[in-house]
């Protein structure tokens, strides 16, 4: 790890933040930003997961940082009103069982706290401490989220 | 010709003598058991509900399938005596490999054993051996609702003789033995081609665009090509599609979706020289835009 790698993925937690206060009004944009840059701070994480790149403590971290700050905001993005917006995949339950959908959330926040406070040092523990936020992404998308067509 | 008919549509069944030497082995079953996915159809859903956990193992079925032909009840498969409880070790190799009751009837092949008659036969007994295992469940389910002519299943004898066969599907390089097992497991138990190949108009799969996409037999929707001509896992490497079937993630870190989400539960209970099999195999069969 280098400082300057460090740099790089704080600037790139820091851009996909600022994206997501620029996304507009518009919830259902906005809350397709969020999914997207989750998506983005994933992905180097299943790269080291899977052997395609060196693992990188700090770039772990800056992905949970991300994460959190979505899992913080996101669900103030599913307001009445808006369950049919543009290309929208939340699915009615979201509204039919807000219970439901904020047990889900709250079952995300929970992981990547935990997984925060782990620190994982060593690809085994970055595996160990990502699995229930993982399953916390899968499980959400699992009952409130619409198929593709 | 109405001999020839009834001929034609008789059920052939296995006899004792056909059945390899080979004691049953319960736990290499459950890696059967994991790879065919049977409970996704099988295990009794809960509060009308996919089952999930450990109630994937009480397979008392239940479940029903809607299909263009009409409406599949899914039998109890539990060890109970209204599952398959009585049944001898024929029996249930019959059942799989030709898709004939212990009564000598045609099963449909909603009951995907056009895939199963490509498994290695000691693979079913095995099976057989880790379903004796589970829980018993009490229960009879109802009949099959289906149209005429579909509702007359001795018809279903022509069928098998024109589509069942126990050969494979693609030839791979015999000198790459993770091919042989991708292909054991995709082409046979795992039995992929049921929703991932388009079907002719009798309902047999395509060999010429073998995994290269159909429609949602569950609804809307198109089942994606898995070709390396797909549009999806056509960029992914095999490590991509080994840590999909493990986690569940794309490479882009969406999960997956639908009917699929049960296939891949239950494959990442396997190997991950399984999962690695399957996808080597993936990536070596002929890519069909």
């Amino acid at each position: 790890m280098t400082i300057r790698k460090l740099q790089l993925a704080c600037i790139a937690s820091a851009l996909s933040l600022a994206s997501l206060a620029l996304a507009g009004d518009d919830p259902v944009e906005h809350r397709h930003e969020l999914m997207e840059s989750t998506g983005k701070a994933a992905k180097p994480i299943g790269q080291m997961l899977k052997g395609e790149a060196d693992f990188d403590a700090a770039v772990v971290m800056a992905s949970l940082e991300t994460f959190s700050e979505v899992s913080a905001n996101f669900g103030d993005l599913f307001p009445a009103g808006s369950e049919n917006g543009k290309d929208s995949k939340a699915a009615p339950a979201i509204w039919e069982d807000r219970a439901g959908f904020d047990a889900a959330l709250a079952k995300w926040q929970d992981a990547v706290a935990a997984a925060i406070d782990a620190a994982p040092a060593t690809v085994e523990d970055t595996k160990a401490a990502l699995g229930p936020v993982f399953n916390a992404c899968k499980g959400c998308h699992d009952s409130y989220r619409l198929e593709d067509d | 010709m109405l001999l020839a008919a009834w001929w034609i549509t008789a059920p052939v069944p296995l006899t004792a003598g056909d059945l390899p030497q080979h004691r049953p082995d319960a736990a290499a079953g459950e890696r059967i058991f994991w790879a065919g996915g049977c409970a996704s159809c099988h295990a009794t859903p809960v509060d009308g509900k996919r089952a999930k956990g450990e109630d994937k193992l009480r397979l008392g079925g239940g479940m029903a399938l809607e299909s263009p032909y009409g409406i599949f009840r899914v039998p109890n498969i539990s060890p109970h005596e209204q599952g398959i409880g009585g049944w001898s070790m024929l029996d249930f190799v019959n059942a799989m490999q030709r898709g004939v009751s212990p009564q000598g009837r045609h099963y449909y092949p909603a009951f995907p054993y056009a895939s199963y008659a490509k498994m290695a036969t000691s693979d079913v007994m095995d099976l057989k051996a880790f379903l004796d295992t589970l829980p018993p469940v009490e229960g009879r389910v109802g009949s099959h609702e289906l149209g005429f002519p579909w509702s007359i299943d001795r018809g279903l004898g022509a069928w098998k003789r024109l589509y069942l066969d126990s050969g494979p599907v693609i030839e791979v390089d015999a000198a790459e033995p993770q091919l042989a097992a991708g292909r054991a497991l995709v082409e046979g138990v795992g039995h992929c081609g049921e929703c991932h190949t388009p079907r002719n108009r009798l309902g047999a799969l395509q060999a010429g665009r073998w995994l290269a996409g159909a429609p949602n037999p569950e609804g809307k929707g198109r089942i994606p090509n898995i070709t390396p001509a797909g549009k999806d896992i056509g960029s992914w490497s095999a490590a991509d599609i080994a840590y999909y079937l493990d986690s569940g993630f794309t490479p882009d870190f969406d999960t997956v979706g639908g009917s699929m989400v049960a296939v891949q539960e239950n494959l990442a209970k396997l190997s991950a020289a399984d999962r690695a099999a399957i996808a080597a195999y993936l990536k070596a069969i002929p890519a069909v835009e």
